[in-house]
């Protein structure tokens, strides 16, 4: 009886869908680099929300775990896949153009080249910036994400800056 | 936070998925439902089968023991007259 009177109305999985398919889509687009393998990955998600969403309880609770469940498969699909480009970061060459160019234009050719030395980055560093500079996480909640140490977390964010910094620095591109 | 963060922060603007992902998504999510409910019919289909059979088995096995019974009455009364037809 008192299961009755507290039951949650079911959560609208068609309102979920809308409300955060972005959020899914831009993670796995940012980390594979490939529209149509992130569309994929994020039906994959979607339907597994779908099959499990009688475990969900809350809104909250459905955003928590299809960003956990978005930031795994997609890391899995990664090293399946073996996406990551094979080149080190520091053979990653920026826009010719970058230097010369201003305004508008610069500052997309910024974005590109930040994209492109994020995804040459190891998997697990690679998806602790996709959080916290898409998703704006703080570390201890990129940590309970990916299950891991704090500390980790913030050693990952330190050095993949360190090495962007040095990166844009030596092309004399500079911070933006 | 300092220049390079915000940088990042603008280059990892969510970008929207194509307009007819949340449909295909949903189809499919229809498409799923439609299983159970054929293989419910199937699982009707399997029981309704099965339990003809095994009403017929048991049938069967009734007319078995009856059948049995008889014998057993018909030899026990067969029994009977030989005794009086000897006395």
């Amino acid at each position: 009886m008192i299961a009755l009177v507290t039951a949650q109305p079911a959560l609208d999985f068609a309102q979920l869908l809308r409300q955060h398919q972005t959020m899914v889509f831009s993670l796995a687009l940012r980390f594979l680099r490939d529209r149509g393998l992130a569309e994929e990955v994020t039906q994959e998600v979607f339907l597994s929300l779908h099959r499990n969403l009688a475990h969900i309880q809350s809104p909250a609770h459905a955003a928590a775990w299809l960003r956990k469940v978005a930031a795994q498969r997609v890391i899995d699909e990664g090293r399946r896949r073996q996406r990551r480009p094979l080149v080190a970061i520091d053979k990653i060459a920026e826009p010719a153009a970058t230097a010369r160019a201003s305004g508008m234009e610069r500052d997309l050719l910024l974005n590109e080249a930040l994209r492109r030395l994020v995804a040459s980055l190891p998997e697990t560093p690679r998806m602790v910036m996709i959080l916290r500079y898409q998703e704006d996480l703080d570390p201890m909640e990129i940590a309970e994400v990916l299950e891991m140490p704090v500390a980790t977390v913030k050693s990952h964010l330190q050095r993949s800056l360190s090495l962007l910094r040095e990166k844009l620095a030596r092309r004399g591109v500079g911070e933006a | 936070m300092d220049d390079l963060e915000q940088q990042l922060r603008r280059a990892f603007q969510p970008e929207e998925p194509p307009a007819d992902l949340t449909e295909r998504i949903l189809e499919r999510t229809r498409s799923r439902r439609v299983a159970p409910r054929w293989m419910a019919a199937a699982a009707s289909v399997l029981i309704a089968v099965s339990a003809g059979y095994g009403y017929r088995w048991h049938q069967g096995q009734t007319a078995k023991r009856e059948l049995l019974m008889a014998f057993r009455i018909t030899s026990t009364k067969l029994n009977h007259i030989q005794m009086q037809v000897v006395r």
